[in-house]
């Protein structure tokens, strides 16, 4: 019954909302409820173990809607997992696709995934520049994990970027750098490049005061800090392009493996190689060798969590081990 | 000198005259009342005939009439015509007065002897005083204005009289020339039809090729006897009975009898002919209004497409001035630019109901081929085909009709047409790959055909793949038209055989039931619906979730739902989303309660401890007394 003070410190509703175990609660009774014939079959503790074990493995969210998917965070890295592994093959073949064609194969997953969050990662690809272009599935995919993951804090980060460029600058407070104090003129547009977009530090003030008091889940700040130190300054859709090239960031993430890498997953090779064997006939493509994995290998102390989205505190320094946590006081 | 058959001809072209004919009268050797005989006879442009025409002019000499006194009279307002003597005894039986710019008939005086006459080019209208030349042989009347023959009942001794370059309208008053052997009626505007008598008619080499410049003799009740041949109409495969089907009094045909036997076949022949013109006009009526249907179907697709959009875009947009195309499109429209964007919707709505009234779907059955049009034609699904019929159907082809609509007909297609292996899609509105998951439930399908036109997934690289890897059950030929190959096959795999082998074995148990569950759930609801609910249908459950066993389990997963049955289903859930919210409100509201108090009593304990320890050692510290006072405690429970 160890408690750690810094459990102790919120209250429960917020400790519960923190870690989301009451979305994951209100959903598997949900389940429960709608297949009550079927799951009467085996008994509810075998449904209970099956629904959060699928939880842990990140296959929760196949083929459910969309409200749901992106529910929690934990969620939505399973998603863009799930989307990696099922369709690294399309990629692997280096096909280029379009906007709408990576649109079905994410509706093939999630039947009423929208169309806005697809056009919106497209447009991080092509700069917001000729939508019917082809992309390429690690360049999607990429910009897809930072629009679907962080798309509450990137809308804020928008309407923080359409302020700067229009010169407002409702913060009044003075930052210890006296030099960003100053307003700027409002920049015309159409001028020389030099007044385009924003310019980095001031913008990653204000970013940084917003992952401060954001409640939904933003990058790193250290990482954001990162990649507004190369650059004078920046445009949205450039910020948006370099936070998906980020290794470090997707890392963060940790629902896609590097994008060197984004094409290896030897498991998966041999299973389909297994799947190819069985068709009449066939005459045998080898798959690359397998290499050494990259993902993250499941610790078997841990309670089930293969990976780290779920521990990604909002400060990245505080990372809290909760392998020795014990659960016989909830009877769930 | 006169001629006795004599055949004379003529190669002049006729305006009037469907062809250059030459009737030839004789009379017939056996004098039966009225039986006359007529010969039309035309050679191929006629040396023979000028020959015999310059013969004729040539023997009978055309003077310029230097001889001949045309001295006119009083009293008769005609011209006498009287001849010198010496011209008398020469040439006492032939009198020429051709090119003499009569108008009329002259009175020929003193010349009774007269054989032959000649009136040959001029304009004389009527045929008159002449009946006293009773020994008249020979008339020529040729290149005339005469427009009725008359005049001619006395002269029974005429052979040849020469009628032709006229302007004879029927054939009339001949029957007192009853020696007449040639009469020569060409370039008249004379019609065959009105001889009454006329029982033979020859019309040899006249150059008749088409029936309708015959078809008045079919009018004829007397015609009997009737020759064609060397006419181009001889030729014709439909020549004999046609003429025979036309011409039922007739006993001759070019010179043959014509049998019993004849005559039925060709009102048989002729019979089918008129079916099958029937028929083909029938069809070409039927195809037309066909036509017509597809066009005002594709219109109503077309107007009901731009709503949607038109919809779609003001939800984004909120503009006050929609699109003006539907407007332009139907001019039946009022105002032209309806300033809210409910009027349009008013508008337009009109439009489209003013088109249901019309055709609005269809329905065609083309020997293997079932074509369907329009949503409306999905409802013909649920007729009593034959069986016949029904089996016949090997390719289904679907237009106009969104895809989603044919989607929940699918059982009803399995069911009804089970050797549907073709389905073609056009202008469906197939737009997302998981759209082809909805063909997985149908027992087979050999080919498939998307056209490109209304279905945009076809402009997808990946959508063939797709394709062949759901269905790869079915074992596909086609595609489109393409062939598919082994290499199709194993592409196919490669590319989402790991979507299925996720979707197959990553998901809980519970969720594989669930799905598959719902699949048949659904079909079955949809069998049920359907008229006529059979206890077969139960078979059908079962043999389907055989099925479900035999096809590619793993793909199974990957199901269809149209966009109103998944709304449709999400609704169903928020009531119990609502509910195991509250459940669950409720459990964590106990459960903190419950660690409030815990922690409550973990602050509390120790004093509560101490409390209880030092209320101890107080009570017992003098043991006599805490002895009297326990067994007083227990006496006053009794």
């Amino acid at each position: 019954m160890m408690l750690s003070p810094e459990r102790l410190a919120l209250p429960d509703y917020e400790y519960l909302a923190q870690r989301h175990v009451l979305t994951y609660m209100e959903d598997a009774v949900c389940q429960l409820l709608e297949n009550k014939e079927d799951v009467s079959q085996y008994g509810i503790a075998r449904f209970f173990t099956e629904y959060f074990n699928s939880v842990c493995q990140g296959t929760h969210i196949l083929f459910r809607e969309f409200s749901f998917v992106q529910a929690t965070p934990h969620n939505r890295a399973s998603f863009l997992r799930a989307f990696w592994r099922c369709f690294r093959t399309v990629g692997k073949n280096g096909d280029l696709l379009t906007m709408k064609e990576y649109h079905c194969l994410l509706q093939l997953l999630c039947p009423d995934f929208p169309l806005e969050l697809t056009q919106k990662a497209a447009r991080i690809v092509l700069m917001d520049d000729a939508m019917d272009c082809l992309m390429s599935f690690s360049d999607f995919l990429l910009a897809f994990q930072i629009q679907f993951y962080y798309s509450e804090f990137l809308e804020s980060v928008a309407a923080i970027y359409q302020d700067l460029l229009s010169g407002k600058n409702p913060n009044t407070v003075i930052v210890p750098t006296s030099s960003s104090g100053q307003h700027r003129q409002r920049p015309v547009l159409g001028e020389a490049s030099m007044l385009e977009g924003v310019e980095a530090s001031l913008f990653y003030q204000r970013l940084e005061s917003l992952c401060d008091r954001h409640k939904y889940s933003c990058p790193p700040p250290a990482l954001v800090k990162e990649v507004l130190s190369n650059v004078q300054r920046l445009t949205f859709y450039g910020f948006l392009v370099a936070l998906s090239k980020h290794r470090g960031i997707s890392q963060a993430l940790g629902a896609l493996p590097d994008k060197g890498d984004l094409m290896h997953d030897p498991a998966m090779d041999e299973e389909l190689d297994r799947l190819l064997a069985q068709i009449p006939d066939l005459v045998n493509s080898v798959s690359a060798s397998p290499e050494a994995s990259c993902l993250p290998s499941r610790t078997p102390h841990r309670a089930g969590f293969s990976w780290r989205p779920l521990h990604h505190a909002r400060k990245v320094d505080a990372e809290s081990d909760g392998s020795t946590e014990e659960t016989d006081e909830s009877e769930i | 000198m006169i001629p006795g058959k004599f055949r004379s001809v003529s190669g002049r072209a006729t305006n009037n005259v469907n062809c250059g004919l030459h009737l030839v009268i004789q009379t017939s050797p056996f004098p039966e009342k009225n039986k006359v005989e007529l010969r039309l006879n035309k050679e191929t442009p006629s040396f023979p005939g000028r020959l015999l025409q310059h013969d004729l002019e040539r023997n009978y000499s055309s003077r310029q009439g230097d001889h001949i006194n045309l001295v006119s009279s009083s009293v008769s307002s005609f011209h006498i015509l009287q001849r010198s003597s010496e011209e008398k005894i020469l040439y006492s039986d032939r009198l020429t007065l051709e090119r003499q710019k009569l108008t009329v008939c002259p009175v020929i005086d003193g010349e009774e002897h007269l054989r032959l006459l000649n009136f040959q080019h001029n304009f004389i209208t009527r045929i008159q005083n002449i009946s006293n030349l009773r020994r008249l042989i020979f008339l020529d009347l040729y290149d005339n204005h005469i427009e009725e023959i008359s005049g001619l009942s006395t002269l029974r001794s005429l052979r040849v009289l020469l009628l032709g370059k006229n302007r004879i309208k029927k054939i009339s008053n001949l029957e007192n020339l009853k020696s007449l052997d040639v009469l020569d009626l060409h370039g008249n505007q004379r019609d065959v039809d009105n001889l009454p008598c006329l029982q033979r008619l020859f019309l040899s080499f006249n150059n008749i090729s088409n029936f309708e410049s015959i078809c008045c003799l079919a009018d004829s009740p007397s015609l009997s006897d009737i020759t064609f041949d060397g006419n181009p109409i001889a030729q014709e495969p439909w020549y004999k009975h046609t003429v025979l089907q036309n011409m039922l009094q007739l006993r001759q045909l070019d010179t043959r009898r014509v049998t019993e036997e004849e005559r039925r076949m060709a009102s048989v022949v002729a019979k089918k002919e008129e079916e099958k013109r029937r028929e083909s006009h029938k069809q070409s009526l039927l195809k037309e209004k066909k036509r017509l249907t597809i066009n005002n179907i594709a219109r109503q697709w077309d107007l009901q497409h731009r709503v949607t959009n038109i919809a779609a875009n003001q939800d984004r947009k909120n503009s006050d001035s929609p699109s003006l195309d539907p407007c332009q499109m139907d001019g039946s429209t009022t105002s032209a630019f309806p300033e809210e964007t409910g009027s349009l919707d008013s508008v337009l709505t009109n439009a489209l109901q003013a088109l249901s009234v019309t055709d609005t779907h269809l329905v065609d059955v083309d020997g293997d081929t079932l074509s369907l049009y329009g949503s409306g034609a999905l409802e013909s699904l649920d007729r009593n085909w034959s069986i016949q019929t029904a089996g016949m159907v090997t390719t289904v082809s679907f237009t106009f009709i969104e895809f989603d609509e044919i989607v929940q007909v699918l059982p009803k297609l399995k069911m009804k047409f089970p050797n549907s292996l073709h389905l073609k899609f056009k202008e469906t509105n197939l737009a997302m790959l998981q759209q082809f998951n909805a063909l997985a439930q149908l027992h087979r399908v050999d080919q498939l055909t998307i056209d490109p036109q209304g279905n945009p997934v076809v402009n997808f690289t990946l959508w063939k793949y797709y394709v062949l890897f759901r269905l790869s059950h079915f074992n596909m030929q086609k595609i489109n038209g393409t062939e598919v190959t082994q290499n199709d096959m194993i592409m196919a795999e490669r590319l989402f055989g790991i979507l299925a082998h996720v979707a197959s074995s990553e998901l809980p148990h519970y969720r594989v039931i669930s799905i598959l569950g719902d699949a048949r759930k659904k079909q079955f609801r949809y069998l049920q619906e359907t008229k006529g609910k059979k206890h077969g249908i139960v078979n059908e459950e079962n043999n389907d979730s055989k099925r479900f066993v035999g096809e590619n389990t793993n793909r199974a997963m990957l199901n269809y739902t149209t966009r109103d049955f998944y709304n449709e289903k999400l609704e169903e859930t928020k009531e119990k989303k609502k509910f195991c919210k509250i459940y669950i409100e409720d459990l964590v509201k106990e459960a903190t309660e419950i660690s409030m108090k815990k922690e409550a009593l973990q602050k509390l304990w120790p004093q509560m401890f101490i409390e209880l320890v030092r209320d101890a050692v107080l009570e017992t510290r003098n043991k006599n007394s805490y002895m009297k006072l326990c067994l007083q405690q227990i006496a006053d429970q009794k």
